[in-house]
């Protein structure tokens, strides 16, 4: 019996008077790689927000290896159970990318060698990244912008991997160097929850997908188990 | 002529510092702390009764500027925190910091009377020195140091370490910096005493040459304010950086105007400022750009 | 609004029986006060004095957002003409109002222009320098008596048939306070209204809906300091004038009254402004503990009821009937349930398009900054009355393109012709009145106000004056009349969507997601335009809210109407668009039949990932 990093039961969550998410039940087993596919504002965003503690009303319950962690603010939940990369990417422009890379690695400052070991990983996986650690992040490119997004949230080193669109605004040659980052990952044993608009990307990175719509979980398919036929139901759910 | 900038040089390191304080709040909390002035004052008053009643000179300022480096966390938390909680639109800090520093200022009046307390002399205030022509004490020239000392401080504490550059992450996206981890609360809190402490040194600065009364926190905070806003509000250098500006012109018109016109003078200094530049003298460079071709392409900011 | 009598020219109803009445205890009690001693008078002449100056405050501070702090400045502009005028050069009181209001409004136009270039917190700063300039000014002139000040000119009495009716002087200000009142609420009543607190939270979607923001809101600064002036000409007969009662205190102050009354509401101003005037006569503890209590009202007040005063007393009201709140009842309909019915829309058509394309963008360019090009030679043609779909990954500069054929941008090159019209050069106010309407993709409006009102933003461009017509709107039949009017045809717009009649007066604030959008699809469609650009209409609707949306398109086809939906949701478009064009980084991939769109390699490749 795998053990699951991520258990949500019953998570209902929302801005305000009404909710946008009713009653997720999501898991994810360690070491796995899951997709949220859905149509826009179908409440994909506000999951992962929800589960990094970014949404103030929620209710329900969200586990991250064993630890409940629904009542946690961002700051709690970033101390190693869950790093998102967020949409857009979401640097912090007006510094360096290293900078960047350090400021991720935020909850190991104390111990410097592990902050070096990360960051040479990040370096191996994203080369270019390497090159670029001197300059200011506002300087690159959308695509370059998030291999650092990924290297930031890589340096907190968490359980759970949170990934917000990351194809959105790249152009297809980026889309494709970041889409092998992430199977990489993957094959590390990472367990990794994939939010994407793009079901090929998914399908690809991804062991198991669930479909979201209006706010509820509407479907759940081993990727495995999806043939052309999955294909075509899964763009008649994306409409 | 070098006598008037110096002297300028030296009473804008004050405002420069008054400045700092506000923008360093600002910079992490997007709050003008309107209590600054007042906070000011209680270092000054706290100073000058503790000497008053015989402690020690150095005792009695370190507790000065840790009175008001508290004062400026309890501000957070009566006049600040709730406000940010419950306030639906973005001007009631002003209205709280405001009361508290009414309330400040009235509690000083309270205890200590509303009549000026004499202040230690830190370094005997008579020493003159001979530079470049001009004449100047001691006192200002600790003044000057001192602000310049405190702004290099500040600039690399922000920029240079890693506690710094999470503040700088804190300013530019904070919900982003809190899910990598930053508390930004106690960040907000440590913003707080931090302009609490800044005031309470310039405080201590200018005690000797100035009058320590309750109500001495109103027309400081105004200027550090003014100072704030001909520099610039985004770059806390940019903020001190106003305060030189602010007490050089104030000198000139002091000089060649008339006494009173150091009253006026820098408030038009300031309108001319905003109306050309209206992110203060030392906006970004790239802001400045982005905004030109902003207003190229978008007619509709454009006049009637 | 029920009607009493009614015979069918004028209906009476109840609402103007209190008025009347309301008018005439304010009259009775002007009179009692005209009688009473002078102590008496001139404490609440004080009140009333700031009452004016509150008003005009919170018309811009409440309405329009400008936290002005230079509003002490024209009440010392108003109260030293009027005392100069008529200690040095004689004038009469009554030859001194116009000259008053006409310096207040003037003035009030230039510093109006300035918002224009500051905004927030620097037009703040701005304008308490103004009156730090002019407390200067009034300091160190021989003419306004330096320090010293002015002491106050006299105010005629009446004559001696009248003098029956008391003071005048209580007459004077108590006339000037309705006059004020009387102005500030008929604008609250007024269709403006919507339209000014759209310039204020959703600049974007007021323009777009024709509303010149700009000039609106050097109009309203004009005016509201206009009525700062007549404060000051009120206030300056009440006894002497000097420079420090107009400082830099005096200048938070007012707009503390109106935080602390309630800002953007009637009786908030007039509340606040008595409680911080009459506060340090009536509490006469010692100054100091009194500074510390009014200190702490200050910040309680604010951190808690941030509504002010008003807040406070609406609260205790809504506790004492027992209402919480009307919307919970409903709210738990609609949780996860289809909240629109298929309702049949009706749209009167008032397209009369004779061009074969309605719009028609051709070489089109655009770049923020040189070298970076958004859009490279794009040529976008919609025929008349189809539906037209624009699709293309994110960041293929589809929202820029939008931007561009609507005005919030202008191309860099290329033309665009509306109708048969050139308007490339034309800003986004310009064009609704050309039949160009659009959406945006995130649905800005007014979340204080309810749905109807919101709409009723998007007739602006339809009804004549309205800028004018609002400072006595209740008092003009023609204003009630446009009122019932617009508010009728926001509903039935409302209804066209398919937002039944349990939605136009709930507020923006309240409703969820699907319903914003939609409220936003009739703000657009209210005013009946011939060409409809819509921005991603569909994020966050429910299935069966696209299929509604689906049917109201087609429609509004059937009508005349040129729909242009940019959309991701590529089964929609498809479904519904006759003609569909696909952009990929900033260039043109494919035009024409949506089928043969859909069906063209290329487009399969770029953007649905295949």
């Amino acid at each position: 019996m795998t053990k699951a990093i991520l258990e949500i039961e019953s998570l209902s969550a929302g801005y305000g008077r009404f909710d946008v998410i009713h009653e997720i039940n999501l898991r994810i087993d360690d070491g796995e790689a899951v997709a949220l596919l859905g149509p826009n504002g179908a409440g994909k965003t506000t999951v992962l927000r929800s589960i990094m503690g970014l949404v103030k009303e929620r209710t329900g319950v969200i586990t991250i290896d064993g630890t409940d962690v629904v009542r946690m603010p961002p700051h709690k939940v970033a101390k190693g159970y869950a790093a998102l990369v967020p949409e857009g990417r979401r640097l912090f422009l007006n510094q360096s990318v290293e900078d960047n890379l350090r400021l991720g690695a935020m909850r190991h400052r104390r111990d410097q060698r592990k902050v070096e070991e990360l960051l040479n990983s990040v370096f191996e996986l994203f080369p270019i990244v390497e090159s670029y650690r001197s300059r200011e992040a506002s300087m690159l490119s959308g695509g370059e912008q998030q291999m650092v997004a990924i290297g930031r949230m890589m340096m907190n080193d968490p359980k759970l991997i949170l990934l917000d669109e990351p194809s959105l605004g790249l152009a297809p040659l980026a889309i494709a160097d970041m889409a092998r980052a992430l199977i990489k990952l993957r094959e590390d044993g990472r367990s990794i929850l994939l939010v994407e608009q793009r079901v090929d990307i998914a399908l690809e990175v991804c062991n198991r997908i669930y479909v979201l719509s209006d706010g509820k979980i509407i479907d759940e398919k081993r990727t495995g188990d999806i043939g052309a036929d999955g294909r075509a139901l899964i763009d008649h759910y994306l409409g | 002529m070098p006598q008037v900038l110096l002297t300028g040089l030296a009473s804008g390191a004050i405002y420069g510092i008054i400045a700092l304080a506000y923008s360093s709040v600002y910079y992490v909390t997007r709050v003008i702390n309107f209590a600054t002035g007042q906070l000011l004052m209680s270092s000054i008053m706290v100073t000058a009764v503790l000497s008053m009643h015989r402690t020690s000179v150095w005792l009695a300022i370190i507790i000065g500027i840790t009175t008001s480096t508290i004062g400026g966390v309890v501000v957070y938390f009566i006049a600040v925190r709730p406000v940010l909680r419950f306030s639906r639109f973005s001007f009631a800090w002003l209205v709280s910091t405001l009361g508290a520093g009414i309330i400040l200022s009235s509690f000083a009046a309270l205890f200590w009377g509303s009549g000026s307390l004499p202040f230690p002399i830190l370094l005997n205030g008579h020493d003159v020195r001979v530079i470049a022509g001009a004449q100047l004490t001691w006192q200002q020239i600790m003044t000057v140091f001192v602000a310049i000392f405190l702004l290099v401080a500040f600039e690399i504490f922000r920029k240079r370490t890693l506690f710094g550059k999470l503040g700088m992450a804190i300013s530019y996206d904070p919900e982003i910096a809190s899910s990598i981890g930053a508390n930004v609360t106690s960040y907000a809190i440590l913003a707080f005493a931090l302009g609490g402490l800044l005031v309470g040194v310039a405080g201590i600065l200018v005690g000797p040459i100035s009058f320590a009364d309750a109500y001495m926190g109103d027309s400081y905070g105004i200027f550090g304010f003014v100072a704030l806003m001909i520099g610039g509000i985004d770059k806390p250098a940019g903020a001190m950086g106003g305060g030189f500006i602010l007490g050089i012109l104030q000198s000139f018109a002091v000089t060649y105007i008339n006494s009173q016109a150091s009253d006026w003078f820098p408030f038009i200094v300031v309108v001319v400022v905003l109306l050309i530049a209206p992110n203060g003298i030392f906006m970004s460079g790239p802001s400045i750009k982005k905004r030109i071709k902003r207003l190229s392409q978008r007619k509709d900011l454009a006049k009637l | 609004m029920s009607s009493l009598i009614s015979n069918g020219r004028t209906p009476i109803s109840y609402k103007m029986i209190g008025t009347l009445f309301a008018v005439l205890m304010y009259v009775a009690v002007t009179l009692a006060l005209a009688h009473t001693s002078n102590y008496d008078q001139g404490l609440l002449l004080v009140g009333v004095s700031f009452s004016i100056l509150a008003l005009s405050l919170d018309l811009v501070a409440g309405m329009l957002g400008l936290f002005s702090l230079g509003h002490a400045g024209l009440f010392a502009i108003g109260a030293y003409t009027t005392a100069i005028l008529m200690t040095n050069y004689h004038w009469s009181v009554f030859e001194v109002l116009p000259v008053v209001l006409a310096a207040g409004g003037v003035i009030g136009v230039f510093i109006g222009a300035l918002t224009l270039r500051v905004g927030g917190l620097y037009f703040a700063i701005t304008t308490y320098v103004f009156t730090l300039i002019v407390t200067v000014v009034i300091s160190d002139s021989s003419i306004t008596g330096g320090y010293e000040g002015l002491i106050a000119p006299n105010f005629p009495n009446f004559p001696s048939a009248f003098s029956s009716l008391g003071t005048s002087l209580v007459w004077g200000v108590s006339g000037a306070l309705l006059f004020t009142v009387v102005v500030i609420w008929s604008i609250r009543s007024s269709a403006l209204y919507p339209v000014l607190l759209a310039t204020r939270d959703a600049e974007l979607f007021a323009a777009s809906a024709g509303v010149k923001t700009a000039r609106t809101r050097v109009l309203m600064f004009s005016l509201s300091a206009a009525l700062a002036g007549l404060a000051g000409w009120t206030f300056c007969f009440l006894g002497f004038i000097t420079p420090d009662q107009f400082n830099g205190t005096a200048t938070i102050n007012i707009l503390v009254m109106v935080i602390l009354g309630g800002i953007n509401t009637r009786l908030g101003p007039i509340i606040g402004a008595f409680f911080i005037s009459l506060f340090p006569v009536l509490v006469s503890w010692n100054p100091l503990w009194q500074e510390i209590f009014f200190g702490a009202v200050l910040l309680f007040v604010i951190a808690f009821f941030p509504e002010g005063f008003v807040g406070i007393i609406g609260r205790l009201v809504r506790l004492a009937r027992g209402r919480y709140s009307a919307v919970t009842s409903f709210s738990d309909n609609v949780k996860g349930e289809p909240v629109i019915k298929a309702v049949v829309p009706t749209f009167h058509s008032q397209s009369v398009t004779t061009s074969e394309f309605a719009l028609e963008a051709r070489n089109i360019s655009f770049s923020y900054l040189p070298g970076v090009k958004v859009l490279t030679d794009i040529d976008f043609v919609v025929r008349t009355a189809t539906i037209h779909g624009l699709i293309g990954p994110n960041g293929s500069g589809k929202s820029t393109l939008v931007d561009l054929l609507a005005g919030q941008l202008a191309p860099t090159e290329g033309t665009i012709t509306l109708n048969g019209r050139r308007v490339e050069a034309l800003r986004s106010s310009e064009r609704p009145k050309l039949g160009l309407m659009r959406t945006f993709q995130t649905a800005t409006m007014v979340r204080e106000m309810s749905t109807e009102d919101n709409v009723t933003v998007g007739l602006f461009h339809k009804y004549r004056h309205l800028l004018l017509r609002s400072l006595v709107w209740p008092l003009l039949p023609s204003g009630r009349r446009d009122s019932r009017q617009m508010k009728r045809e926001a509903r039935e717009a409302l209804l066209s969507v398919g937002l039944g009649p349990q939605w136009p007066s709930v507020k923006v604030a309240d409703i969820p997601h699907g319903v914003e959008q939609l409220t936003q699809l009739a703000a657009a469609c209210v005013g009946t335009p011939s060409v409809l650009i819509l921005d991603e209409p569909l994020a966050g609707l429910s299935a069966s809210e696209v299929s509604e949306v689906a049917i109201i398109l087609r429609t509004l086809r059937v009508s005349g109407v040129t729909v242009v939906v940019v959309e991701h949701q590529t089964r929609f478009i498809f479904d519904v668009c006759d003609e569909v064009t696909v952009l990929a980084g900033g260039q043109l991939v494919k035009s024409g039949h949506a089928n043969d769109v859909r069906m063209d390699v290329q487009v399969r490749e770029v953007y649905l990932g295949q």
